[in-house]
């Protein structure tokens, strides 16, 4: 208890040493341009680092799951809206293979109700969600996507900037949940294929705000690429206890609903 | 610690449930047209991932006691929101209110627990439905 009353002290501290102009800057800001509203990297890159609240639309408060709007989307190929829709079955283990400790995949993990952790280095992107804490470790240096590799749940993500903005290209899916069993139709819910193709477009806007861009690029499904812009708002209070271990199969006592074989 | 821990109890009043789920899907497990609400003294307490469970000794008019267990949000986000495990003390009067699992067992999804004293916290999975007076 002693040491961990010391860390928000200590940070608090040092958020007092920076005298940074804005109250809610991150601790860990490391220069600050004259009139700028950004905090930078030693390198002048805009600094992601923090605990951030999951993408949202602007405004949106909380920290409830969010979804795709379906009115945000392209159009469907023929043949793509049966393979986008995948109707419940009533086997849990189809249905919702989570409560089995499945991964969620990206993104639905990132957009959860939970707090995600950038931490930016010169050469990698490191992006935490406490949701299983799962991790996303995003190479900045240029390299291509890899090739002749089997498919993943989290993609083979890849980093540029383009100026201000963070521009992070996936490929190399596996055909899984595109915004998860957070889409709460009982009937079906949202799949991406192998196809599927993501770029986020981070830039930080203000000390608090990340304007975050998101893009589908699922050439079997849709017709076109399609994006939603969403916001990431910084916590810096959550930086007192960092995130918190979740761990799937320490007491999943209930998996896919069945609760009374226990 | 502790005249803080409980201010954030208390705030955390005038609750309003919107049960999603935030490990798996809430509606694959409980239903939501089967609210329950339950008075019973606390047996066990699982502060556990990914979902922590705690039991009552729920007893009928005519003195059959029945456990129910309930499942809640994950610790981290409960101690995020001001609940520590502490707030849980077994052998303490409580009444919960949530909704029934699918299975039909006695188990439910834990929205809210009252205490004898008339707090109550809001111990749902998902932040979102945190009453806005608790942000």
């Amino acid at each position: 208890m002693t040491t961990r009353l010391l860390v928000p002290i200590a940070g608090l501290a040092l958020l007092v040493a920076s005298s940074l102009p804005l109250p809610n800057a991150p601790l860990h800001a490391q220069a600050q341009p004259a009139g700028g509203q950004i905090p930078r990297a030693a390198d002048g890159k805009p600094d992601l680092s923090g605990i951030w609240d999951t993408p949202k639309a602007p405004g949106g408060r909380g920290g409830g799951a969010t979804v795709f709007d379906k009115a945000k989307m392209a159009p469907f190929k023929p043949g793509g809206e049966a393979l986008f829709y995948e109707p419940r079955t009533g086997d849990p283990r189809h249905d919702e293979p989570r409560a089995f400790c499945m991964p969620s995949g990206f993104p639905s993990a990132f957009l959860g109700p939970y707090p995600i952790q950038i931490v930016q280095t010169p050469k990698y992107l490191v992006m935490v969600t406490e949701f299983m804490r799962v991790t996303r470790l995003i190479p900045l240096d240029g390299r291509a996507h890899l090739k002749d590799i089997e498919p993943t749940f989290y993609g083979d993500p890849v980093g540029r900037w383009e100026g201000d903005t963070l521009v992070i290209d996936a490929t190399n899916y596996k055909r899984w949940s595109l915004d998860d069993w957070y889409y709460q139709n009982p009937k079906e819910y949202r799949m991406h294929t192998e196809a599927f193709h993501t770029i986020e477009r981070l830039r930080r806007t203000d000390a608090n705000t990340i304007a975050y861009q998101f893009t589908v690029d699922d050439p079997k499904i849709f017709t076109r690429p399609w994006s939603v812009d969403w916001e990431m708002k910084l916590h810096p209070e959550w930086e007192k206890t960092g995130l918190y271990e979740m761990v799937c199969n320490e007491n999943n006592r209930c998996e896919g609903g069945n609760c009374a074989k226990k | 610690m502790r005249p803080r821990m409980l201010a954030l109890v208390g705030s955390l009043l005038a609750v309003v449930v919107v049960p999603l789920g935030a490990h798996h899907s809430f509606a694959a497990e409980y239903d939501n047209t089967q609210p329950v609400k339950v008075t019973g003294t606390l047996t066990r307490v699982e502060w556990t991932n990914p979902h922590i469970w705690f039991y009552l000794d729920v007893k009928d008019d005519k003195g059959v006691v029945t456990s129910w267990g309930f499942s809640a949000g994950p610790p981290g986000v409960l101690q995020r929101r001001g609940i520590p495990k502490s707030v849980l003390k077994v052998g303490e009067q409580i009444v919960v209110e949530g909704f029934r699992a699918r299975d039909g067992s006695t188990n439910a999804s834990g929205g809210t627990v009252t205490f004898t004293d008339g707090r109550r916290v809001f111990t749902a999975s998902n932040e979102d439905a945190l009453p806005q007076s608790a942000k």
